[in-house]
């Protein structure tokens, strides 16, 4: 007999079919950038970079962390998801509404398709919001990695719906000025409010508890949260009011300040680990976390030439593909495994467990292929930047052939895992 | 850290059994890693208690590593009744872990 609180896990049923929707989408986007590597050296604004983007931002970056959030969060609050069926519809809606949602851009057209898709993307949304929020309020746990977290949410929801806004603004005269002149906000709200701070409040709780590490820092972590929020409005406000670009220094330098002390926050963690061992996959989340640092650069050179702007429209390009295949590739590729094995590991085995010498979680992926998949990703990553600073398109093939590999790699080790069966004795 | 008991003896014969459970992630058994708290015999109601705790309240791996305390115990002691009570007071920290509980660590 078992007592005490011992809680339940969300259900594989409803994490699951999230992390093979993002291995997919990350499979397509790799094959549209190898297909269309050469739309990336044109004006960012282009049916192509659009797809891809919203492929990455929605298919393998937001699908595969509303999964495992929808996991995670019941370990950050300390309690559990208030409602599985909002969490499966939630999956329907997201799943539906992307693919018509990117239709619409790879045609470059904002009709109909998109508009559906972008209310069946903010419908999905909104369900994960309540759900999350709900779950939090029911908690009795208000820590700094539920705020960060549920602000992360809140800042998804905001940008969805300005990308819906936005979709609508073609066609009906909505907002003040033309649709494009709004990209920014929408992307930057997405980058550093939904990506950024998920990535902190999720990892400032995991990176030390996969290390088991005695380092803590609560108040590190709420001045990163201030610098990071108050950065995005800052950024937002100038970029409504039109400041001089320069002035978008003040916003860069509070939110690196703010990845700043999370690289710190991750070291000092690293450096006080008591598992001295780290497996490849949390060496890749480590990798990315420096990775954090290099969008921001990249804006920094954007800023300083922006006279060369006109001319150079990839290095808008090299700032995207910085985000999304850059920190945030790395770190969903190494936490995919250091979650989905656990995952799978308790739906085949936890009626099973004592009965049998059951395999580790780590046993269910092929470590050698994950190894590979990781060198073509940094290799693919570096090459693919090359690519895009100096426009030569056989450099640019080469990285995009590189992440192909990649994506063939991963989607080769998540379905292993998916379709691991129990161990015979 | 030592484990609280009421039967020495048969606390250390409980312990050589729950050696044997190893938390899936860590790779370290419950033993070293210190989640085990108190392991108290009662003979009269042939009743075994075992009070332990999970590094982090809302482990995805906890009810797995909980039933199989339960399921080591109670193939040790089969005639006995086991009862795992899973507390959070104190909660778990890296302190618990035993020397050969780092060692393992520092190597791994």
């Amino acid at each position: 007999m078992i007592t005490g609180n011992i809680q339940k896990t969300t259900s594989y049923r409803i994490v699951l079919p999230f992390y093979l929707y993002a291995a997919l989408s990350f499979l397509v986007a790799c094959i549209m950038l190898l297909l269309f590597s050469d739309s990336l050296q044109f004006h960012h604004f282009n049916p192509r970079t659009l797809a891809i983007t919203h492929i990455m931002a929605l298919g393998w970056g937001t699908m595969i962390i509303l999964g495992a959030s929808y996991q995670l969060v019941p370990v950050l609050i300390e309690g559990k998801l208030y409602n599985n069926f909002m969490a499966y519809l939630s999956f329907v809606f997201a799943g539906l509404g992307i693919p018509l949602l990117v239709y619409g851009f790879y045609s470059f057209d904002m009709g109909l398709p998109m508009q559906v898709g972008g209310i069946l993307i903010n419908l999905a949304i909104f369900l994960y919001l309540a759900n999350l929020a709900k779950s939090l309020y029911d908690s009795k746990t208000k820590n700094v990695h539920a705020t960060i977290v549920f602000t992360a949410i809140a800042w998804l929801f905001a940008t969805t719906l300005l990308g819906l806004l936005l979709v609508y603004n073609f066609n009906i005269k909505i907002l003040d000025q033309d649709s494009v002149r709004y990209l920014s906000i929408h992307a930057h709200i997405g980058i550093a409010g939904w990506f950024l701070q998920l990535v902190i409040g999720v990892g400032s709780r995991l990176i030390p508890m996969f290390l088991i590490s005695k380092y803590t820092n609560r108040n590190l972590l709420w001045q990163i949260y201030v610098l990071v929020n108050f950065g995005l409005i800052l950024f937002i406000s100038f970029d409504l009011f039109g400041v001089h670009p320069m002035a978008h220094f003040i916003t860069i330098g509070l939110i690196l300040l703010g990845i700043g002390g999370f690289i710190f926050y991750c070291k000092k963690a690293y450096d006080q680990r008591i598992r001295k061992k780290v497996d490849e996959a949390m060496r890749l989340s480590l990798l990315s976390v420096i990775m954090l640092a290099l969008p921001i650069i990249a804006l920094l050179i954007f800023i300083l030439v922006m006279n060369l702007i006109s001319s150079n429209g990839s290095l808008a390009n090299l700032y995207g593909f910085l985000v999304f295949f850059g920190w945030l590739t790395a770190i969903i590729i190494g936490m995919t495994f250091k979650t989905l094995p656990f995952i799978v590991w308790n739906k085949v085995y936890h009626d099973k467990a004592g009965n049998l010498r059951t395999p580790n979680p780590k046993d269910l992926f092929n470590e050698t292929v994950f190894k590979i998949s990781a060198l073509s990703y940094i290799f693919g990553f570096i090459m693919f930047s090359i690519g895009l600073v100096y426009n030569q398109q056989l450099i640019l093939n080469t990285g995009a052939l590189l992440l192909l590999a990649t994506a063939i790699l991963y989607n080769f080790n998540v379905f292993k895992i998916f379709l691991h069966k129990p161990v015979d004795q | 850290m030592k484990v609280k008991n009421n039967n020495p003896e048969k606390c250390t014969e409980a312990l050589f059994a729950l050696a044997e459970v190893i938390d899936p992630e860590i790779g370290l058994n419950v033993v070293d890693l210190g989640l085990i708290y108190q392991i108290d015999f009662f003979e009269e109601e042939r009743k075994i208690q075992v009070s332990m705790t999970l590094t982090t309240q809302f482990c995805p791996m906890g009810e797995s590593i909980v039933n199989n305390v339960t399921r080591a115990i109670a193939d040790k002691f089969q005639k006995y009744s086991v009862n795992t009570m899973l507390v959070f007071d104190p909660p778990w920290e890296p302190a618990r872990i035993t020397p050969e509980g780092k060692e393992f660590l520092e190597g791994n």
